[in-house]
């Protein structure tokens, strides 16, 4: 198949890497420009390859090119949408050939000739002649195949302007893909050395806690390797659209974290929310005061409304832990149109870290940019609140709504008067101590557990016994 | 084949892996050096600059993932990869990876996970890999000198230094690493205490492969920060370490 081209062409050479000591030429990469490109078209003379500009055989030793591959392909099953999944695959089957390296994808690309491919009498054309074989062997769909390698600067130029417009349009697309758009959702128990019990579901529109890896790593995290820690979970059946509630995701919950957890929402921080691992990027918080939502990130060194720092609040509800009220999420997450879609997105979100708000400029509604508090409006509840209050806070709405549905029930006044009450003290307490889930030893075979319990004192004293 | 060199802060390391270092790319192999501790000056005494450390990479990945800066077609092995590659110095005589900076606060999971794996595959393109460890400990505990064939420990005649050696042997058995060589390097020594020093060297039970005497030209060169690599060939550090090459590679 591959006869009349000069070196061996195989999946074993995969992973090569040429010293530049060992190096003939080197095409595109970070002193030059290159690019690659796969377009499905119409009318694709099958078989048709060329070389533009140099070919090897006219460049001098130790020479850098710019490097362009355009790859048009045509075939009845074919889908303008399948072009970024096959382009995908030039890295790999350009490193097939022996003698030749490619690293990289898109206007990225970084090639290099090895001095023995070219004493061997290698040429750009053999390239081309070998992916055309190697891509029609990949996919049976493509019915005819024609490549393009481009040598000469101008064209070469020209060539990576035109594909920047393509990728920036599978981007814009890949953007607005969303849970309802796949099949398939993956799971990573990369931290489960440190956080045993925790299980990060990575979604599109849900990234890793770590923020490190999106729904598309995870694919190409478990092709590349299936035994690894990424994982693929069937979609399947959807429990709860707006929480983020998924049977597989429940079952695969349960599975991985050994029966300690059987129910996961991805999208809220009530009820059961997502684990947390401990390399989170940010924390969402719940604000029982103000029945709204704060979230700090982990460059922020100050207190939170809590009155604890991201250490200690992090500390709290890491190393695998369901704790309701909290969330570690992602900065990408709080880029997503579902960000805590459950709990009402933005609208519920009290307070942020002055830095993260303004990184998020583009993403949080218009109308609640002035709203929503930062540190620099004060840190304490009363703080907090007067700035909701001034600002005309959705969340202001809601708490009098809220108000207003206990005050007509007389048996829960108490409650109110107590809400109120509460708010009061806060002003001139101080918080002592704060938890997440507090146990009170008591006799009598009972326990009392408060859930996100706050302890405020007008004074605390400490005694030496 | 893959050496490393290892030992207490301040023992020679350095002097040793470069000038090993030297003498290998005299062979005709390809050889990479990895500079693997954030304080060495592995570069100064190859005489080469460094402009970007995987340290630095591994950070920009980072920042560049947080801000939302990663196309979502793009494939972050793929970028990491990249930048791997381009961080990597290559000289005529051999190519050189330093690894810099320590992770800063947050998760470096993801990114490590796939720092491994390109590491290793970079690795795999290489006839020698000589690694310049990290002082101390730690690169045993965390694994990230299993797979080396050779491991070569320096020390001096301090107590502390012998004391490490002897560390390094035992945590190695402890945590199960099975190097197919384990090798002891006497540095600095002084003539008049030659004899008490391996006595005391013997009894960490380490093979002793080579001793480096103390050298004044290493200190001139060590003081004007010359390139150790510039070391004449008749210099009897260079002299003693071709011997250590020579004792390694017998076998």
């Amino acid at each position: 198949m591959f006869e009349d081209i000069t070196v061996d062409v195989s999946p074993m050479h995969e992973g090569e890497r040429i010293r530049s000591a060992n190096m003939f030429v080197e095409l595109a990469g970070p002193k030059s420009i290159g690019a690659e490109l796969v377009q499905v078209e119409d009318n694709v003379e099958d078989g048709k390859l060329e070389v533009i500009g140099p070919e090897l055989q006219d460049m001098q030793e130790g020479d850098i090119h710019p490097l362009g591959i355009m790859i048009k392909i045509q075939g009845e099953k074919l889908e303008r949408e399948l072009e970024g999944v096959i382009e995908r695959r030039t890295h790999e089957l350009c490193n097939y050939v022996k003698g030749f390296m490619h690293l990289n994808q898109r206007d990225q690309i970084w090639c290099r000739v090895s001095k023995e491919a070219m004493e061997a009498g290698f040429k750009l054309k053999d390239l081309a002649k070998a992916l055309s074989i190697l891509f029609k062997e990949e996919y049976s769909i493509i019915e005819a195949i024609s490549i393009t390698i481009m040598t000469g600067e101008d064209q070469v130029k020209e060539f990576v302007e035109k594909t920047r417009v393509t990728y920036e349009q599978r981007d814009a697309r890949a953007r607005e893909l969303s849970d309802e758009d796949v099949d398939v959702f993956y799971g990573c128990v990369m931290c489960q050395s440190f956080a045993p019990t925790h299980v990060c579901v990575v979604t599109p529109d849900r990234t890793a806690l770590c923020g490190a890896i999106n729904w598309f790593d995870c694919r190409a995290a478990a092709k590349m390797d299936p035994e690894g820690p990424i994982f693929e979970i069937v979609k399947g059946e959807v429990l709860d659209e707006v929480k983020g509630e998924y049977q597989n995701i429940n079952e695969m919950v349960a599975e991985r974290s050994q029966g300690t957890f059987d129910t996961v929402y991805l999208h809220s921080v009530f009820g059961y929310p997502h684990t947390s691992c401990g390399c989170f990027e940010a924390v969402a918080f719940y604000v029982p005061e103000l029945d709204g939502i704060g979230i700090v990130d982990r460059d922020f060194r100050g207190e939170t409304p809590l009155g604890i720092p991201f250490s200690s609040m992090a500390g709290q509800c890491s190393g695998g832990k369901q704790v309701e009220g909290f969330s570690g999420l992602s900065m990408e997450y709080m880029r997503s149109p579902k960000f805590l879609q459950a709990d009402g997105g933005y609208e519920r979100v009290i307070w942020l870290p002055k830095e993260i708000k303004e990184s998020l400029a583009e993403y949080i509604p218009d109308e609640l940019k002035d709203k929503i508090s930062t540190e620099e409006d004060g840190g304490s509840i009363k703080e907090i609140l007067k700035f909701l209050q001034e600002h005309e806070h959705p969340i202001m709405e809601r708490m009098k709504q809220s108000l207003e549905e206990v005050e007509e029930t007389p048996v829960e006044e108490e409650e109110a008067m107590e809400y109120s009450e509460m708010d009061m003290e806060a002003v001139s307490m101080a918080p002592v101590a704060y938890a997440p889930e507090l146990t009170v030893p008591t006799a009598g075979g009972v326990k009392i557990i408060f859930k996100n319990a706050k302890v405020y004192a007008e004074k605390v004293i400490i005694k030496r016994k | 084949m893959i050496i490393a060199v290892s030992g207490k802060g301040g023992v020679g390391k350095t002097l040793v892996s470069s000038l090993l270092i030297k003498k290998l790319s005299k062979t005709g192999k390809d050889v990479l050096a990895i500079d693997a501790d954030p304080d060495s000056n592995l570069p100064e005494a190859l005489g080469v600059d460094v402009d970007r450390t995987v340290g630095d990479v591994r950070e920009e990945l980072k920042k560049d993932t947080t801000q939302g800066r990663i196309p979502p077609g793009m494939n972050k092995w793929d970028i990491l990869d990249y930048k791997i590659m381009e961080s990597v110095i290559e000289t005529p005589q051999f190519d050189l990876l330093v690894m810099g900076r320590p992770e800063g606060s947050g998760c470096y999971c993801a990114v490590n996970n796939m720092l491994r794996k390109i590491i290793e595959n970079l690795s795999d393109n290489y006839d020698i890999i000589v690694i310049d460890t990290e002082a101390g400990l730690e690169h045993l505990s965390r694994r990230t000198t299993q797979n080396v064939d050779v491991m070569l420990v320096v020390t001096d005649n301090s107590k502390r230094g012998i004391l490490t050696a002897h560390r390094i042997g035992e945590l190695a058995a402890e945590l199960d690493i099975r190097f197919k060589d384990l090798y002891l390097i006497l540095n600095r020594v002084q003539p008049e205490m030659e004899k008490e020093f391996i006595k005391r060297a013997e009894e960490t039970g380490l093979e002793i492969v080579g001793i480096v005497h103390e050298d004044d030209e290493v200190a001139l060169y060590d003081m004007d920060g010359k390139p150790l690599v510039e070391l004449p060939n008749d210099s009897n550090t260079v002299k003693a370490v071709s011997g250590i090459l020579t004792s390694i590679l017998k076998d």
